[in-house]
């Protein structure tokens, strides 16, 4: 069976900064592998040592992003592919899913791709959705357990909000998962040693047969700000933890929210 | 382009309007309104009985209902196919859809269908000369985005819950239902068995939240106290994620960039020192209380009320207190 993980590289935590372009500066941040897409690669590895076959990385970024590719490989995955170009510089989420099933096709003997729920950075979770849809595959989102993967065939648990849904689906398919699915396991320093020095296929839109006009966002961003400050808070004081606890009980009363 | 807003009508468990379509229907009903526009309420399911006079009376003027045995349960197949080939045939300007789970899965399936975008997990929606744009947040709340939809396309948006009033329902208010068939869609899906969660808490519907982390010291200081303050002010339960990791409390209670983002009009934080993550998740609560020791705890700085001590002393002081005081 031929896994592919879609990968994406996030900052380590979001207190980024707005540059006057609206585009999002990351500098100073550590770039990390989405958690989502971990959990992604963790359950790739397990179904590939079950069933055999392989799991390719696929990411869509500059170059640097061949770090986490490495990291995915030393973890166990056996194939990547990078997908870099200027052109893929301000792809909105739409166009990333355009690239991905472009490249996807071309590859051509997929069975299943997996993908975290969303990323941490957009938060759009819209990538894999759309990504199925331009691939006219099966989708299953917010999986916690697969507990069927076969030729042809999946059943797995969606994890809803309050139920959990068992689907039965065909091959091939789209899947997202949630935190939770799998513990994932840290890259081998021999397998990180082995790797490093990997060649990662690197394609170009051209490469995958797509022009400026097939990467066109759908959606425009027009505006970029940060949150409002909140309202400047206020410590409670008080001689003891009783005075404390009754005027702050006092402030929520007032407040009518208790 | 037809001059008409739709919302895709979702349902509880027991089969009535869920409240975040009533809050899309009033907030449907206002943009319609101030552009010359109509109301349209998709309606998918089987036995679907008298929600289109709901959605009527909360705002539609139209209600497209396909009521099929194959819509019983949500499938992305079922559900998209169906209404990408309603949205071909009558093209509404704007599709608003809720954002929970089955709706983020469905809107952004339908976008891809009809070759839009979709602005997921919005908290505003505007139209102005013709043109749609919608608010959202990325980067765990640090960034708030304005995004306009290229005219000529369908927008399709997905709203959160809570980010619009919920309007006055009008029974005497009516409109004309338009039945349509099931087109012929692959279903490549079938749900086999749909199963209560162990243990679900619904952290987004809860208006009210209580969350503790590590500062607690160890799980049963976390369910000693964290519960039955819960219980006290009537809310739900949550964690930040280091103690989830550490395994005190099921991810079902997380809240934050990895977990879930909230914004109750109560959020009391107890022993959480606010890592940027957990910010992430609740900074637009209306109201924030946090008691910690640490008094230069980063929580402090998003905190509407903050409360410098042992969350070992004080909560079960409060827990008294609020019971006392509420008569609970």
């Amino acid at each position: 069976m031929h896994i592919v993980v879609c990968m994406k590289q996030v900052p380590r935590d979001n207190s980024v900064k707005i540059n006057a372009d609206l585009t999002i500066n990351a500098d100073g941040i550590e770039q990390i592998m989405n958690l989502f897409d971990e959990y992604a690669v963790e359950e790739a590895l397990q179904w590939n040592e079950k069933l055999g076959g392989k799991v390719t990385i696929l990411s869509i970024g500059p170059e640097d992003w061949k770090e986490q590719i490495r990291r995915a490989l030393a973890m166990g995955a056996t194939d990547s592919l990078l997908l870099s170009d200027p052109a893929f510089t301000n792809l909105d989420t739409f166009g990333a899913a355009r690239v991905a099933a472009a490249a996807i096709k071309k590859l051509g003997d997929v069975d299943l791709v997996l993908c975290g729920r969303n990323s941490t950075d957009d938060e759009t979770g819209a990538f894999a959705p759309a990504l199925a849809r331009l691939l006219g595959w099966t989708q299953l989102t917010y999986v916690g357990k697969v507990v069927t993967l076969e030729s042809g065939r999946i059943v797995a648990e969606r994890h809803l909000e309050e139920v959990v849904e068992t689907v039965e689906a065909s091959l091939p398919a789209v899947v997202t998962v949630v935190k939770g699915i799998n513990e994932p396991r840290y890259p081998s320093l021999l397998r990180i040693r082995k790797v490093a020095k990997v060649e990662i296929p690197t394609w170009s839109a051209a490469d995958v047969g797509l022009s400026a006009a097939d990467l066109t966002p759908r959606l425009n961003l027009v505006n970029r700000v940060p949150p409002p400050p909140r309202p400047k808070g206020e410590i409670i004081e008080g001689k003891d933890a009783t005075e404390k606890v009754a005027r702050l009980v006092d402030k929520l009363m007032e407040a009518q929210v208790i | 382009m037809a001059n008409e807003i739709w919302v895709v009508i979702e349902r509880t468990a027991h089969g009535d309007m869920a409240g975040v379509s009533k809050e899309l229907l009033g907030k449907a009903r206002e943009l319609a309104d101030a552009n010359g526009m109509k109301v349209g309420a998709l309606i998918l399911g089987a036995g679907i009985g008298d929600l289109a006079q709901v959605a009527f009376s909360y705002g539609a003027d139209t209600a497209y209902v396909v009521d099929d045995g194959a819509l019983a349960q949500y499938t992305t197949d079922g559900y998209v196919g169906t209404a990408a080939a309603l949205a071909k045939k009558y093209q509404p300007a704007l599709i608003l859809t809720g954002a929970g789970f089955q709706m983020r899965d469905f809107s952004a399936a339908l976008a891809a269908e009809l070759d839009t975008g979709v602005a997921a997990d919005s908290t505003n929606v505007m139209i102005e000369n013709g043109t749609v744009s919608a608010v959202r947040s990325s980067h765990g709340g640090n960034v708030i985005n304005t995004l306009t939809f290229a005219p000529g396309r369908t927008a399709v948006v997905s709203v959160r819950k809570q980010s619009f009033p919920e309007p006055q329902a009008n029974p005497d208010r009516s409109g004309a239902a338009v039945t349509e068939n099931l087109p012929g869609v692959p279903m490549r899906a079938k749900v086999v068995s749909v199963a209560p969660k162990q243990g679900a808490v619904n952290l987004s519907d809860a208006a009210i939240i209580v969350s503790g982390g590590r500062g607690l010291g160890s799980p049963e200081n976390y369910y000693k106290l964290i519960p039955p303050l819960a219980e006290a002010v009537g809310g739900a339960y949550g964690a930040s994620r280091a103690i989830v990791d550490a395994g005190w409390v099921p991810y079902e209670h997380q809240v934050g960039q990895t977990g879930k983002t909230v914004s109750p009009k109560l959020y009391m934080a107890i022993g959480i020192s606010g890592a940027i993550q957990h910010l992430a998740g609740m900074r637009s609560s209306r109201t924030i209380v946090a008691i910690n020791k640490d008094p230069d705890a980063p929580i402090f700085r998003v905190a509407t009320y903050g409360v410098v001590g042992d969350a070992n002393e004080i909560v079960p002081l409060l827990t008294e207190e609020i019971k006392k005081r509420t008569g609970r």
